[in-house]
């Protein structure tokens, strides 16, 4: 049962490889084969919810010598919220009219990568599954440009390659340390034994992290990448693809090195404090909408590593809920930005509120999650860097909706009426996670506790 | 040993990094397969070591040599091989659009293209 979205990913992504993902009902049967993944993933959580974590070997080999996939509360709410992301960005671009055949089939090979991610319990395995996710957004970043821009993607690229190989390193390195890849093992070696090589691991693995995510000393491939991808491309980098990296700074510092994140926690807090303050400024000075959408992720990434820092269930829990809410306010933004009308308008005034923590929104909890987690710390100035942070996050958002939808004489014609609907349906949800917050902020809390149980 | 190895992985790791700051864009390329080589030795350098074949039935005395050693190297090996063909690959379609390889080339191109499209594609 754990290995069932998993397949269906992965079958349909080469069952549609050989066909021409321009065609009307191939988009449709991609978008069917992606629904039955996130229905299984759906499935599966309410079970996970319900009785705990489950686990599958694979080949019928035992515990320890085969690789596994393990299904926890933390895995699958990442899984359910990425996988939802690339559905929406794929459903848009298949009503918007898809510009190359590779579109559908690399989407689902993306979403095979993702949902093996979040799902397994070998590191080596989660190196493996995110080398596919990286292939496809590779490809990806040149889509629907006929190759034009192809600097940024360049570069894109380039960097996320040697991310790669710093993260392939980590991990080799914590092989040779604990002399095993399953990351409960690891989990419950590094809890008892003081490794002198742990740190330089840890700051391997987090080096590798920032890459994906973009946090402040590494961001520099993403605005080009932001700004000059197609818009269902952007959202999924944003929405989807950056999941990777929240995941693996929460599953690989809070569970798999939690001493370690705990000694460099002083690092953490200045870096995520330097990427919000950087990412609202530059978002403020910057001339597109695209760009200040891009520098805003940059900061947004800020207050996970803020909540991992903090610690404890209630910086974890924070640091988990941003990480779910956010991706969502960006396929939200990154979709409505391109669409023309007062549906799309709406939808992209409900990112505003969300990315800037304003009720009722979802966004809205994951600010004050981190502010309740920050009054527990007793840090007067994190409560002052995050209330800085949300008040130049809500200056940033606001001048680019009265740019984007409030100026005389904006060109263009309104965008398919299906396309504003599906993006405002995305926006209703986020409103909905605000008007009733208990369903989500309870998954979290669950997904949060297996960080500090170790969840085995 | 250990040491030679470590100052391999070194030397290619630094060489490949070197290269990927040049312009020429196959000097990129080039530095991105010393990286992911120096990363493959690195994996073998870090848990290798000399043994029986890992076959079952296992050799009651002896030592047996680390399977999954090897079988990440080959898998590293693998994927470097394909992300180097991708690499080439766009490469060769940045050459086919510009003539050029040379990221200042490249960065003048796309510079022109952008003011082409400059007045409706700020703030939309």
């Amino acid at each position: 049962m754990v290995a069932l979205p998993l397949a269906i990913a992965w079958f349909g992504a080469v069952l549609l490889a050989p066909l021409n993902g321009r065609k009307r009902w191939v988009g449709w049967l991609a978008i069917a084969l992606l629904s039955a993944n996130l229905g299984t993933l759906v499935w599966l959580s309410v079970d996970v919810l319900r009785h705990g974590a489950q686990q599958v070997v694979a080949g019928g080999w035992e515990p320890g010598v085969g690789i596994t996939l393990r299904a926890d509360e933390l895995g699958v709410v990442f899984a359910v919220v990425s996988i939802g992301a690339l559905l929406v960005a794929l459903a848009y671009e298949v009503i918007n009219g898809v510009h190359e055949s590779f579109f559908p089939t690399l989407v689902l090979f993306m979403a095979t990568g993702l949902t093996g991610i979040f799902l397994t319990g070998d590191v080596f395995n989660f190196y493996v599954f995110f080398e596919i996710s990286m292939a496809s957004a590779f490809v990806l970043s040149g889509y629907g440009r006929q190759g034009q821009q192809m600097r940024a993607a360049l570069i894109f690229i380039v960097v996320n390659l040697l991310g790669s190989v710093i993260f392939l390193s980590g991990i080799t390195a914590l092989y040779h340390v604990t002399g095993t890849l399953d990351m409960g093992q690891i989990s419950r070696f590094m809890g008892e034994q003081r490794a002198s090589s742990s740190i330089l691991i840890g700051v391997l693995l987090l080096v590798a992290f920032s890459i994906k995510l973009g946090l402040f000393p590494f961001h520099f491939w993403l605005p080009p990448i932001y700004r000059d991808s197609w818009p269902a491309v952007a959202a999924i980098f944003a929405g989807a693809l950056a999941n990777i990296g929240s995941y693996g700074l929460i599953r690989f510092g809070a569970e798999l090195l939690e001493p370690e994140l705990r000694f460099g926690a002083p690092v953490l807090l200045f870096l995520g404090s330097v990427s919000i303050i950087y990412g609202a400024l530059q978002a403020i000075t910057v001339r597109t909408a695209r760009e200040a959408l891009a520098y805003s992720a940059i900061g947004n990434a800020g207050y996970i590593l803020i909540g991992l820092a903090i610690g404890g269930s209630a910086g974890y829990f924070a640091a988990v809920f941003f990480a779910l809410v956010n991706p969502v306010n960006k396929v939200i933004l990154f979709l409505a930005s391109d669409l023309h009308g007062w549906l799309a308008g709406a939808a992209f005034a409900v990112g505003t509120f969300s990315v800037a923590g304003i009720p009722p929104s979802a966004g809205f909890f994951g600010k004050l999650l981190l502010f309740r987690a920050s009054i527990d710390a007793g840090n007067a100035w994190l409560v002052g860097l995050i209330f800085v942070g949300s008040a130049l996050s809500l200056l940033y958002m606001l001048r680019i909706y009265q740019r984007g939808y409030w100026a005389d004489g904006i060109p263009g014609t309104l965008s398919p009426f299906r396309a504003r609907s599906l993006v405002l349906s995305v926006a209703i949800l986020v409103v909905g996670v605000g008007l009733w917050p208990e369903p989500l902020l309870s998954v979290g809390q669950k997904a949060a506790d297996v960080l500090l149980t170790g969840g085995h | 040993m250990i040491l030679l190895l470590s100052l391999t992985v070194a030397v290619l790791f630094g060489s490949g990094a070197y290269l990927l700051m040049k312009r020429d864009l196959l000097r990129v390329a080039a530095g991105i397969i010393l990286i992911s080589n120096s990363s493959v030795l690195f994996i073998m350098a870090a848990a290798l070591y000399r043994g029986v074949a890992p076959i079952y039935p296992l050799p009651a005395n002896g030592k047996i040599s680390d399977p999954l050693v090897q079988s990440m190297a080959l898998t590293a090996i693998v994927i470097s091989f394909g992300f180097t063909t991708l690499l080439l690959s766009l490469i060769y379609r940045v050459y086919v659009l510009h003539h050029s390889v040379d990221q200042e080339d490249l960065a003048d191109a796309e510079r022109l293209a952008d003011e082409a499209l400059e007045p409706e594609h700020v703030w939309r």
